[in-house]
């Protein structure tokens, strides 16, 4: 094996392990507890303007959205890690077939490597305050990614005999 | 046998080992269990489970400007059953499929995890066996839900599906670490599994294919999060508002044409996200598939044909769930006939492979 690959596959099986630690601590402490207020948020908005006071219902509905969003990127970050990391696995296994030099290989699979964990870890951060260091992360992760397949595609396109 | 000479074993063929065997038929029977537990569930529960959710919430929208609290509660927890039963059931079909894929790719490896055989096969076991209990217990949550929980928010089918996804993380955790005592060991064998380096155009074609596909998945996420963040999308949280002052107003016109923009909002982020998702699970499937090709025994010219029309057939698909917005059924009618012909070009491809197998047989001289 050589060091492209350990980089990308060790990569990937520590990016597995870690988003399945995350989604069980994800689902034991903060989870249910999310859904439980998020429905809680929602069913709050109509009773209080079924009491008449669309103040408190326009709050718990600013609320549901805040806490559906929170949702969304937790659950968006565990599952993308799990995806990008199956990627890097099965890039690392064909590595070999691209032909680049080992200088150039390691730089992709480190490429490839960063982007994979840095992408979700910038949707979960545009949860709390760190919304702009969030957002820089996730689209610099996300391009990072697709130009590291564009450049994995285009390598396995020009050598036909692999 | 030693750890090297079964490695070299492993390299040549893809299940030659007890470990690979066990994680490539795990993972394949993992792989077809989620699929067809996803057709079961999108028949009998999601599709019937979306319309009882608009309906619970329509209700509740109807007891507003009656002041009835009690009856918009009894009408929210209703829809937070629905919304459990749906959730549970997709999280059960999403894990199912994911540990499959996670399990033909440690098969693969196995010639690079340095553990002694023993070792290999019960670090194999470990994954298999609560990957395949992680489902049930997750789908058991909506049944079970907190009878008897020691835990104020957590039942005990999550206790065990957590328990279950504690111990894959541990079983990844144990194979990376074999993966690193490979690394770390003196004069290593350079071991290069022979099934993955085939080199036909069959394979090259899907892997291009499928890498295309992701680099697709990925720019259509990245211009989905774009259009949410910086164009003038819809926000849930307007048409609600407007659907909770329209209900108190008792504006019942209003509030018919609120829940049908409500309507619209849901089916638009569920088609783009069903696409989104599709694209890069079929990105995936078809890369793996591209693994086995050396294997599949027909001439390259079929087995090119095979591989192309998987290709294609990949991509139609979540074309065909995108059309599905501005021409409904016939967006459907695509999405469902590509997908049967991604299910034809798999089955081509099987016996494509039990040709081998039945010629490894002949080979051997018809002796087991």
């Amino acid at each position: 094996m050589k060091a492209p690959q350990q980089v990308l596959i060790a990569s990937g099986l520590a990016l597995i392990a870690f988003t399945m630690g995350f989604g069980v601590w994800y689902a034991i402490f903060d989870e249910h507890q999310t859904l439980d207020a998020i429905g809680a948020s929602l069913a709050g908005a109509f009773v209080h303007a079924a009491g008449g006071d669309m103040a408190a219902a326009v709050v718990s509905l600013e609320n549901y959205a805040a806490l559906d969003r929170e949702y969304r990127y937790e659950v968006h970050a565990h599952g993308h890690w799990g995806m990008l990391a199956i990627i890097l696995i099965i890039m690392g296994l064909v590595f070999q077939r691209l032909g680049l030099s080992p200088p150039r290989g390691l730089l992709l699979a480190w490429v490839l490597a960063g982007s994979a964990a840095l992408f979700p870890l910038g949707v979960l951060l545009q949860i709390g305050p760190l919304l702009g260091a969030g957002k820089v992360l996730a689209v610099a992760g996300s391009a990072g990614m697709i130009a590291g397949m564009l450049v994995f595609a285009y390598c396995l396109w020009r050598r036909p005999q692999g | 046998m030693p750890h090297g000479q079964a490695a070299a074993l492993e390299a040549r063929q893809p299940i030659a080992s007890s470990s690979q065997r066990l994680l490539a038929i795990g993972g394949i029977l993992l792989i077809v269990s989620g699929m067809l537990l996803g057709d079961i569930f999108a028949i009998f529960i999601l599709h019937p489970n979306n319309a009882r959710i608009g309906e619970a919430m329509y209700a509740a929208a109807q007891l507003v400007p009656l002041g009835d609290a009690e009856g918009i509660v009894q009408h929210f927890m209703a829809v937070g059953g629905f919304l459990e039963n749906r959730g549970t059931k997709v999280a059960a079909h999403s894990h199912i499929i994911h540990m499959g894929y996670i399990a033909l790719l440690l098969a693969m490896i196995q010639p690079w995890v340095a553990l002694s055989p023993a070792s290999k096969r019960r670090a194999a076991w470990f994954y298999i066996v609560p990957a395949a209990l992680l489902a049930p217990s997750i789908i058991a949550i909506h049944y079970v839900g907190k009878a008897y929980s020691p835990f104020e928010h957590i039942g005990w089918a999550s206790i065990f599906a957590d328990f279950f996804g504690a111990c894959l993380a541990l079983a990844v955790f144990i194979q990376l670490l074999g993966l690193w005592r490979y690394a770390r060991s003196e004069g290593r064998e350079t071991l290069s599994p022979a099934y993955i380096g085939a080199g036909n155009a069959a394979s090259r074609a899907l892997l291009l294919g499928g890498l295309l596909l992701l680099v697709g998945g990925f720019l259509y996420g990245a211009a989905l999060a774009a259009y949410k963040d910086f164009a003038a999308a819809p926000q849930e949280i307007d048409i609600l508002k407007a659907i909770v002052a329209n209900a108190a107003a008792a504006q019942q016109s209003l509030l018919d044409q609120s829940f049908a923009d409500y309507g619209q909002f849901l089916k638009l982020r569920a088609l783009n996200i069903a696409a989104h998702a599709h694209i890069n699970e079929v990105g995936i499937l078809v890369l793996l598939v591209s693994f086995v090709q050396a294997f599949v025994q027909f001439s390259d010219k079929t087995r090119l044909r095979w591989a192309q029309l998987m290709v294609f057939s990949a991509f139609a698909l979540p074309a065909g769930i995108l059309l599905e917005i501005p021409y409904g059924i016939v967006g459907s009618i695509i999405a469902d006939w590509f997908g049967f012909m991604l299910i034809v070009s798999l089955l081509a491809m099987m016996f494509g492979m039990l040709r081998h197998t039945g010629a490894d047989d002949a080979a051997a001289g018809g002796k087991p």
